[in-house]
């Protein structure tokens, strides 16, 4: 199986993925990338805010990037008004 | 050959010479495995228990999208199923992390040392209430410590319980574990495993790279993680 990196840009820097892991394919390490973006935020979110600015790089072992997410696309945020 | 066991039980129990003769007689086979086998399957029908000589195993449950949580880590020296003598099947797997050696010890065999020999019963009994306190602390962990201080909390206990049997000091270990098996211990992601790795290091805690944690400041690893080693109760009991 093919590997991969994900690693993480946010406003506190980049959290460079060494080690990589072997999945099926670029979707299987989407959807690593999403789970592990939602739980970042999560945590933060229970401190009492979270840091939206900020995306992954899903890369080859040899540095090619083969897919950007912002996690902008990760979360929907709902800031409208409460209804009456 | 089972060395480690021995040293393990020393740290809080009088082991006589004729009890450390028959517990080296129990051991039936030796087997070796190689990293990432599930050597005993949920449900099967149990006839020994596993010993583990070298290497680390997991006992792990998983749900049906895949998804797996391991709930406590083998090093050499543990037993990674006594319990099954008494349950004869697992409710949970058990997992080589990396290249194992096991001991094998019929269930028979126990029956015997324990029947033969009282102080031998209490201090197995003792070993499996060790392993229930070592699951509390995973699940207070999982349930209510942030991912720095849960992950500061399994490389202290891992530093206490290698210690032990010598394959650990103050400075760090060899823990051939990946960011994803790291992750399935403290119910995180890999992505997330990552992230608070990069905080360890930054605050000059620890560091994990290439199969080894570097301890670089274990007081502080130490705070972080709220750590007490009393759950493990290194304390030697009286005969």
């Amino acid at each position: 199986m093919p590997r991969f990196h994900i690693h993480v840009h946010n406003s506190i820097g980049t959290t460079r993925d060494e080690e990589g892991q072997e999945l099926r394919g670029l979707e299987e390490a989407e959807q690593r990338a999403v789970e592990g973006v939602r739980s970042i935020l999560s945590e933060e979110l229970l401190r009492g805010s979270f840091d939206l600015p900020g995306h992954v790089d899903i890369a080859t072992p040899e540095g090619e990037i083969l897919r950007t997410i912002r996690f902008r696309e990760m979360v929907r945020c709902h800031l409208g008004e409460e209804e009456e | 050959m089972i060395e480690r066991h021995l040293t393990r039980l020393r740290i809080r129990h009088d082991i006589s010479e004729e009890e450390e003769r028959v517990i080296r007689a129990s051991v039936s086979e030796v087997r070796e495995y190689p990293a990432g086998q599930t050597i005993i399957r949920a449900g099967e029908t149990l006839r020994y228990s596993t010993l583990l000589l070298d290497g680390l195993i997991c006992r792990y449950k998983d749900l049906k999208d895949g998804q797996r949580q391991i709930a406590e880590l083998h090093v050499p020296g543990d037993f990674a199923d006594l319990h099954s003598y008494t349950l004869k099947r697992l409710d949970h797997n058990i997992l080589t992390l990396t290249h194992c050696r096991v001991a094998l010890v019929p269930h028979d065999r126990i029956k015997q040392v324990t029947t033969e020999h009282p102080h031998l019963a209490e201090v197995y009994w003792f070993s499996t209430n060790l392993d229930a306190a070592i699951h509390r602390e995973w699940v207070l962990s999982l349930g209510r410590r942030s991912a720095i201080s849960r992950m500061a909390a399994l490389f202290c206990e891992l530093q206490v319980r290698l210690g032990l049997v010598g394959l650990a000091d103050d400075k760090g270990f060899a823990f051939g574990l990946t960011q994803n098996e790291l992750a399935e211990c403290l119910g995180l992601t890999s992505v997330h495993v990552n992230r608070t790795l990069k905080q360890l290091r930054e605050q000059r805690l620890v560091t994990f790279r290439n199969g080894r944690v570097e301890i670089h400041d274990l007081a502080g690893l130490r705070e972080v993680a709220e750590f007490d080693p009393a759950y493990l109760y290194l304390d030697r009991r009286p005969r």
